[in-house]
């Protein structure tokens, strides 16, 4: 438990399996929480190098932290616009929002 | 011999000279357009100045023994210099105070042949620029420019022969004068990128100096012969020469311009101007002789059976431009040059007295003018007969001299037959001149004068009266003197032309002088025949053979030659292929193009289902793909 | 820890033993969020895991962090997706079953993406610094943010504004257009 890939491949699956999320679901705010889940496989990351290769421990715990103001932003902005497409094809169905068909 | 810098006078002169009538132009075209008199003073003060400066620079340097250059680099690079300036050496000089001195007669002339004409002032600007470009041209130290100023007169004189544009034939007759004149200045361009391209030295000093030493014998022959071809436009050489007669649908002052100093002139001036050039290549040499022989000959027949009067002056310009670049290819340097000096005095004369019939009778046709009493203006049928007298080489006249000049450079040539062929012309020449002169001073029957002329865009108002008579009168006189002291002027210009060193010894043909001198009393005695004798039927021999007559008067079907050229080769075939390689290969291809275009998009246009997740797929499985390649390979 | 449990439960039992759970919490939670249809479970199951990652953030030494991540997570981001759910009503639109294909595209993917992820991990000769600093207090990373990483906190902070100002208007310019579509 105490190594650096442990903690890489946990972050690995979690990333994983929320891109499956991504690929997968079609309803706009599931996109939204894998979304979420694949950012915090990524502040996973940081930590994990934070912790067992980082000269500094701060610098990390920096980086994990502006991951999570981004989330934050990046949730507000999409709940929004979940809620503005929803209010004019009303659904949050990715597959029905197709104006842009070619 | 090496060219020297101009000290600060000449360098003034000749800007002077250059640059004013420009500045009329610009002045009286954009300012001064609404009040008629001031353009015409502002012209005339910017066209006296230049020909005194011309005076002055020629007195000056009238035993000058170096060219004098100045020059401003232009363009540089790769090899090629094109520079701006201006060369002053004999010839330019001459040709600077014909082309001054011209300008102003002609503007002053116009002050009463164009009275009351409402474009007085725009036709005043456009003699500006004429004179300008012509100034310019003449002065030009290197090909460049002088090409520029060559394409310049084109404009100008486009924009005089179509100055009463809206008279049908003019408009027409002033496009073609610039269609065909482009033709050939095609050649000349192409002339000069081959001598950049293998000199790459466009000066004229330069060219003459060393072209011949290093260009290879073919080159040079090419280079010349394409550089001639703008000669052939410009001064109506065979084959392109049927604009210059129709060029007569501008007022008569323009045509005396157009005739004597500047257009045409510029043609037989450029082979002039490169004369050490164009020695290098006999070859090129010789087609200038050809081609001048073959113009000479043919514009003569045209000039028999003519009867509007600007139409048998032109027929005679065309025919004396071809008899001057004889001379210039039969090697007589100083023989071209001196025809072309008298040559602008005694045609702008002859042109200035017609324009004076033609304003007094409003009309072209020397008959009736004959009819309507034109022996009665003394001062124009006077000057008018002393030119045609010069005109057709009758001695003491300055005619007679240039002419012999040029008769005897063709008698230096092994083959006899150039010397015959330009007798023979000398014979025509004084046939049909002395035609017109008899025509006019006895008239079969005498008609009272019209009323009032009737010519679109001007008339012959008789309410001007005595003033106008005379300011047209006045440069006839002074050119009339002309006429007469160049013959005497002769010998004097020839060592200024030859840079004052002792002539070369060229045998004197005694025997040359008589035959000469009985081929134009034949001519003159066969006009007397027919149109001067009492009772002679004023119609010609040509008449009784109407198949000479028709050829003759078609200007042996040159223009029809030219139809058929364009209906058949350049509209029958060259259209007809582009026609095909347009509507086949541009616009099938324009067509496949879009076509393509359209299909791609809509292939592509598969892909874009609007479905977002198909769009991640894709990104991150390209992301990953080209992770692992990078991983792996 | 303390000596006195040693005796009959080992320390590093235990340890291994939440580690096991915060783990299994992670990926539980991950699943739950991802798989089931219905949008609530995939909240909690969200939320799960953000207690998993936040149990892994103390295994890697920041307590402070796991906080944060749990108060943002949970506190924040959960609850705003709650609220877009009741807002965009989803639970009453009957979503359609899944394509078959795209689910095992989406897998292939994924897998696709892990694999070489995990080429990198395995491969990469990771190196640990030369020389490692010790301060893990909150009092350093709060140096940090107002010295060194000043203009980055700074511009995350505008970006926040900017994105909760844009959230809103993005809401309101659409307000107008509930009003016209009626109570529904």
């Amino acid at each position: 438990m105490n190594s650096l890939h442990t903690y890489l491949f946990i972050a690995l699956v979690l990333f994983c399996i929320g891109l499956f999320g991504l690929l997968k679901r079609r309803s706009l705010i599931g996109m939204l929480i894998s979304v979420e889940l694949m950012l915090n496989g990524a502040g996973l990351n940081f930590m994990a190098f934070n912790r067992f290769l980082a000269p500094d421990p701060a610098v990390g715990q920096v980086a994990v932290l502006f991951i999570m103001g981004i989330a934050a932003a990046e949730a507000a902005i999409a709940l929004s616009l979940i809620l503005a497409l929803f209010r004019k094809i009303r659904s949050v169905n990715v597959e029905q929002a197709r104006q842009l068909k070619g | 011999m090496d060219p020297v810098a101009p000290n600060g006078n000449e360098l003034l002169l000749a800007l002077l000279a250059m640059g004013l009538p420009l500045l009329s132009f610009f002045l009286v075209f954009f300012v001064t357009r609404p009040w008629v008199n001031l353009s015409c003073a502002v012209s005339l003060v910017c066209s006296g100045l230049p020909l005194s400066a011309a005076v002055w620079l020629l007195a000056g340097h009238w035993r000058m023994e170096a060219p004098i250059l100045w020059q401003l680099t232009w363009m540089e690079g790769g090899g090629a210099l094109v520079t701006f300036g201006f060369l002053l050496d004999p010839l330019s000089l001459l040709m600077l105070v014909i082309v001054t001195a011209v300008s102003f007669l002609v503007q002053v002339y116009s002050l009463g042949y164009m009275a009351g004409d409402p474009g007085k002032a725009k036709y005043y600007a456009f003699l500006s620029l004429f004179a300008w470009s012509m100034i310019s041209l003449v002065l030009a130290s290197g090909l460049m420019q002088l090409y520029i100023f060559w394409e310049l007169v084109g404009l100008s004189s486009y924009l005089l022969i179509g100055f009463w544009h809206h008279k049908f034939s003019a408009s027409q007759a002033g496009k073609k004068a610039f269609v065909m004149t482009r033709l050939g200045d095609l050649g000349f361009f192409l002339g000069i990128i081959v001598l950049l391209l293998n000199l790459g030295d466009l000066s004229i000093l330069g060219l003459n100096q060393q072209a011949a030493a290093r260009l290879t014998p073919g080159l040079l022959t090419a280079s010349a012969l394409l550089i001639f071809c703008g000669v052939v436009g410009k001064s109506a050489q065979f084959p392109l020469l049927t604009w210059l007669p129709d060029a007569m649908e501008g007022p008569t002052p323009v045509s005396a311009l157009l005739h004597s100093a500047t257009m045409v002139a510029a043609g037989v001036y450029l082979v002039s101007r490169l004369f050490p050039f164009y020695q290098g290549s006999p070859q090129a040499l010789g087609w200038v002789l050809v081609i001048g022989t073959v113009t000479m000959l043919l514009s003569s027949t045209m000039a028999m059976v003519a009867e509007d009067i600007k139409q048998v002056w032109a027929y005679s310009t065309v025919s004396q431009l071809g008899f001057m670049l004889m001379g210039l290819g039969a090697g007589g340097y100083f023989a071209g040059v001196y025809h072309l000096a008298t040559h602008a005095a005694f045609k702008a004369l002859l042109f200035l007295c017609s324009g004076v019939f033609i304003h007094q009778y409003a009309t072209n046709d020397f008959f009736a003018m004959a009819r309507a009493g034109a022996r009665g203006l003394k001062v124009p049928m006077l000057t008018l007969t002393l030119a045609g007298a010069a005109l057709s080489g009758v001695w003491p006249l300055a005619g007679f001299f240039s002419k012999e000049t040029v008769l005897a450079a063709l008698a230096e040539l092994p083959n006899p037959a150039w010397l015959w062929l330009g007798i023979l012309g000398a014979g025509l020449t004084a046939y049909y001149t002395f035609r017109l002169l008899f025509v006019m001073w006895r008239p079969r029957r005498l008609e009272p004068p019209p009323e009032h002329g009737e010519r679109a865009g001007h008339g012959a108002h008789e309410g001007h009266g005595a003033a106008v008579y005379w300011v047209m009168a006045a440069p006839l006189l002074v050119l009339a003197a002309l006429t007469v002291l160049l013959g005497a002027a002769g010998p004097a210009l020839q060592s200024f032309l030859a840079w004052g060193r002792p002539l070369p010894a060229g045998a004197h043909h005694t025997w040359l002088v008589w035959a000469s001198v009985l081929v134009v009393a034949t001519g003159a005695g066969l006009a007397w025949l027919e149109f001067g004798r009492a009772g002679a039927a004023q119609q010609g021999f040509l008449s009784r053979m109407p198949g000479l007559w028709n050829l003759f008067a078609n200007r042996w079907y040159l223009d029809w030659l030219y139809r058929w050229l364009l209906d058949h080769v350049v509209y029958g075939l060259f259209s007809r292929l582009f026609t095909l390689n347009d509507r086949r290969v541009v616009d099938g291809g324009i067509d496949g193009f879009c076509r393509a275009t359209l299909g791609a998009g809509w292939l592509f246009s598969l892909l874009q289902s609007g479905l977002l997740q198909y769009n991640l797929f894709t990104m991150v499985l390209v992301m990953a793909l080209v992770g692992l390649y990078f991983l792996l390979v | 820890m303390t000596p006195v449990m040693g005796e009959y439960i080992r320390p590093e039992a235990v340890a291994w033993a939440a580690f096991i759970l915060v783990t299994a919490l992670t990926f539980v939670g991950a699943l739950i969020a991802v798989l089931p249809r219905n949008i609530i479970y995939n909240v909690f199951g969200l939320a799960t895991c953000i207690l998993g990652v936040a149990g892994l953030f103390i295994f890697l030494g920041s307590e402070f962090l796991a906080m944060m991540e749990i108060l943002i997570y949970i506190g924040a981001i959960s609850i705003a997706i709650v609220f877009a759910i009741m807002l965009s009503q989803p639970m009453h639109v009957q979503i359609p079953p899944a394509w078959r294909p795209k689910l095992y595209l989406s897998f292939a993917v994924s897998a696709v993406v892990f694999v070489a992820f995990s080429i990198i991990v395995l491969r990469t000769p990771w190196e640990v610094a030369l020389e490692r600093g010790q301060d893990w207090t909150v009092r350093r990373l709060g140096e940090l943010f107002l010295t060194r990483y000043e203009l980055l906190f700074e511009l995350i902070s505008l970006a926040l504004l900017v994105a909760i100002i844009g959230a809103i208007i993005t809401a309101a310019a659409l307000g107008g257009g509930r009003k016209s579509e009626g109570g529904s």
